[in-house]
């Protein structure tokens, strides 16, 4: 296996046309747009089809119509386009289509936006967010498995430094298990046929009289309750006897853990645990860490939002303190000064101190 | 037949990046931004600077892909323009 040295859009590209993805639409946008511009060049040549679409709206309605018909299929944006998408994402999910969304977004403030979504109804998207490159390789694959799997929407949190920035990484074909047969997908039979299919956001069985939507959204319920015990995970270090536990998303969680294992290698009892996918929430694995802890530090670079989450998983176990901030330069596109390991070092060191009484290191 | 125009300022544009969406033309107070017949490589058109730009930054910001640079120069030029 070859170690190539590539962008961020290009491996998330490379690896969803791997994973057997054969349509994409998008409408381009910083920092999404490099996503767009290598799709539009090597979908062709790998037998599937890249869409410059009139906007995000058109994007993912196209991304709908190919899933329709059992093709892997995917669309995505930044934050800003992902809004305007939220009625389809609604009904996407509600008509049980495995669509995968390629999130680039403008740093970390669409936490909210990714994990609650701005759509109508109960529903929710499995949302996969990598540390880094080579771990999108490895989401991006799985998420086109995980969308089959579930038959729901799965989105990939990344951002700027995610998309722009490169990494020496291999291209490795990762294979999660059978998958069942899309008997839903749309052949082309007609009615009268005996075999015509029909994909709809209602409900709507064949063979069924009408519809009924309290059944139909409890059973689409019982799936997320499913989804929340079998596909929640995590990634920790030092754990076991961490006085002080400090948590963060993305690529951010890089800078976190780099200066986790500095303070711990000057024997700072300090401990790091990640959410892998923002949903369904790993809060059982907060939940375990807060037993022993004295404080559970939350760095993320917005106003406060997966706080909200570390509260609810620990249900007051221990203190939860917000240590990163709004923090961006003057693009807007989350390339944020707070980005800064000695900064950081600076954040958890003071937290440290504060919560576990202990003093400065020596 | 030839005017002149005060010119405070310059922008450059990367207009490889423009996807055309045209936000600029209407967000330039002194309107010296105009659409191009040409096109980029995307199969775009992208804006065009004529004299009498300002240096107010108002692409910069209303830009969503960041195609912007805004230069002020120390002292304002007079730009000899064609009516």
């Amino acid at each position: 296996m070859t170690r190539r040295f590539v962008e961020g859009s290009e491996a998330i590209v490379d690896a969803a046309i791997l994973a057997g993805c054969r349509f994409f639409a998008g409408y381009p946008m910083t920092p999404f747009t490099e996503v767009l511009d290598r799709m539009a060049e090597k979908m062709p040549t790998s037998g599937g089809i890249c869409v410059n679409a009139e906007s995000e709206l058109e994007a993912v309605g196209m991304a709908w119509g190919a899933l329709a018909t059992g093709a892997r299929a995917a669309t995505g944006s930044v934050g800003q386009g992902l809004s305007l998408m939220q009625e389809s994402f609604s009904e996407i999910t509600r008509a049980e289509l495995p669509l995968v969304v390629f999130n680039m977004a403008r740093g970390q403030a669409d936490y909210y936006q990714s994990t609650r979504g701005g759509g109508h109804g109960d529903y929710f998207h499995i949302v996969l967010c990598p540390i880094d490159i080579h771990e999108a390789i490895e989401h991006v694959q799985l998420a086109f498995h995980l969308a089959d799997a579930w038959r729901n929407p799965v989105q990939i949190y990344g951002d700027y430094l995610l998309a722009h920035t490169a990494e020496a990484v291999e291209l490795e074909p990762m294979s999660f298990g059978p998958l069942p047969e899309k008997d839903w997908a749309l052949d082309g039979s007609l009615n009268g046929t005996g075999r015509a299919r029909n994909v709809n956001s209602i409900g709507m069985m064949k063979g069924e009289k009408g519809i009924e939507p309290e059944k139909f959204w409890k059973r689409l319920q019982a799936k997320y309750e499913r989804i929340k015990l079998e596909e929640a995970r995590h990634e920790a270090e030092f754990l076991d006897d961490a006085d002080y536990v400090v948590t963060a998303f993305g690529t951010t969680a890089k800078f976190v853990r780099h200066v986790v294992r500095e303070m711990r290698a000057e024997g700072r009892r300090i401990g790091y645990i990640r959410p892998v996918t923002l949903w369904p929430f790993p809060a059982q694995a907060y939940r375990d860490c807060a037993t022993s802890a004295k404080e559970i530090g939350v760095f993320e670079l917005n106003g406060g939002q997966m706080i909200d989450d570390v509260r609810l998983s620990v249900l007051g176990a221990a203190p939860v303190a917000a240590l990163g901030g709004i923090s961006s330069d003057e693009s807007g596109f989350g390339v944020a000064p707070l980005l800064n390991a000695e900064i950081i070092r600076s954040i958890l060191e003071d937290a440290y101190v504060r919560a576990t009484g202990n003093g400065a290191a020596s | 037949m030839s005017n002149t125009v005060t010119t405070r300022g310059t922008v450059t544009i990367d207009i490889e990046r423009c996807k055309g969406c045209e936000l600029c033309v209407p967000a330039c107070p002194p309107g010296v931004l105009a659409m191009s017949t040409a096109r980029n490589d995307r199969g775009e058109q992208y804006p065009l600077l004529s004299p009498g730009c300002t240096g107010c930054g108002a692409c910069y910001y209303v830009c969503p892909d960041s195609c912007f640079a805004i230069y002020r120069y120390d002292t304002p030029l007079e730009i000899e323009v064609s009516i």
